[in-house]
């Protein structure tokens, strides 16, 4: 190479250059997310479905296909949340959304027929504390609240036994007092929403 | 000639040249997604194919990228296997992608990868870059999955998802907490370097 470089060499082919990897760089990824796009919105959706089937405490096969059965058979919507008939009667499916110790804990909480009574609870997204905070997402953390009746007190993990009593997690009590916090508005909000009290 | 090479090539980063416990490189992420064996074997997965493709394309291009702007050229490749990676992660595997979260993405970030770019790629064919990136990313790929096999173990008592420990076994929850990973990883260093490594230089 010469020991001057070119105006060319110097100014021009470095800004044509990144200017074409740029270009293709950003067709190979948009084609692949264009071509990915259904099923990732799908698994979305599915994803969804699923948290309200739980809230609900409705039965469901745990594949893709079952899901969707479940829910276009079961599950109405309404305006703010989400009605469901089940064996034991109308299941109302409230999605909520509350602070947690890191960001926002996004949940689906269904309520038998009294808006007191939990069916169930799913988690839609959180971001606590891994192994401390983020065990609310585990299935024994969820399904202690079938059948409770809020507003809730916490107690020592592994001792809840009062129909108002929820198991907290050892490690992580601002994550629990949070999402207690969260779960005993559900009554209210839904009583708001549903009957407009 | 060419045989020992490639072969000193695949050999060497997954030995006395490691990414990990020699060169310090991708410690973030060895830290960060360590606390699970599924989540980390996704995440050397992701690795490995963005190492050795990067730095084949990279190799590929070494003689037409200006020297001015090749940080530039390299970041912009990195990040387009990446977001392959997370793209195909959240179409296909919904659950794995969620559970990584910012991760994949961060990937982006691993030193290991632009390390091995301008240390290797830049000078050398195609085909050995890809073999070079690759075996960096099994280097790095095995000593993550050996601090992933005792943190999940002791961090929750069980393997891949399965119990191992039965009910006797009181979980340690810093294991899964970022400072066990630094607690694992300096040990495995400590370890590595006392033993293997010191009988290699007596």
């Amino acid at each position: 190479m010469k020991a001057k470089a070119t105006f060319y060499q110097k100014r021009i082919y470095p800004i044509v250059f990144m200017f074409v990897v740029t270009v293709l760089c950003i067709l190979i990824t948009s084609g692949l997310y264009l071509t990915t796009q259904d099923r990732a919105v799908a698994n979305e959706l599915s994803f969804t479905r699923r948290a309200i089937l739980d809230a609900g405490g409705l039965e469901y096969t745990p594949t893709t296909d079952g899901i969707e059965k479940a829910y276009l058979q079961e599950v109405t919507v309404e305006d703010g949340y989400y009605t469901a008939q089940s064996p034991e009667g109308t299941r109302y499916i409230l999605p909520m959304q509350g602070p947690g110790l890191w960001g926002t804990i996004f949940i689906m909480v269904g309520l038998k027929e009294d808006l007191t009574t939990f069916s169930g609870l799913a988690i839609v997204s959180q971001n606590e504390t891994p192994g401390l905070g983020a065990r609310i997402e585990e299935p024994w953390f969820t399904a202690q609240f079938q059948g409770k009746k809020s507003p809730f007190t916490l107690v020592n993990e592994g001792t809840a036994k009062a129909p108002n009593e929820i198991d907290a997690i050892t490690g992580a009590s601002r994550t629990s007092e949070y999402f207690r916090n969260l779960t005993n508005r559900a009554s209210s909000d839904a009583k708001r929403i549903i009957r407009g009290e | 000639m060419a045989k020992s090479k490639l072969k000193k090539t695949f050999v060497e980063p997954l030995g006395k040249n490691n990414p990990v416990f020699v060169q310090i490189l991708g410690i973030c992420s060895t830290l960060a997604v360590t606390n699970k064996l599924q989540n980390t074997m996704v995440m050397v997965l992701g690795v490995m194919f963005t190492t050795a493709l990067s730095s084949w394309t990279i190799s590929l291009l070494r003689n037409l990228i200006p020297s001015r702007i090749r940080m530039m050229v390299e970041t912009m490749v990195i990040a387009t296997f990446v977001i392959i990676v997370d793209v195909v992660l959240k179409a296909f595997y919904p659950e794995m992608w969620k559970q990584l979260g910012p991760y994949v993405g961060l990937i982006i970030t691993n030193c290991i990868i632009m390390g091995r770019i301008e240390a290797f790629a830049l000078q050398n064919k195609p085909m050995l870059s890809l073999v070079d990136g690759l075996a960096s990313g099994l280097g790095y790929a095995y000593v993550l999955l050996a601090i992933a096999f005792v943190r999940e173990l002791l961090g929750t008592g069980t393997l891949w998802g399965y119990q191992i420990l039965g009910s006797w076994w009181t979980n340690w929850s810093i294991m899964i907490m970022p400072p066990g990973g630094f607690f694992v990883l300096a040990i495995l260093i400590w370890v590595i370097r006392e033993t293997v490594m010191k009988e290699k230089k007596a």
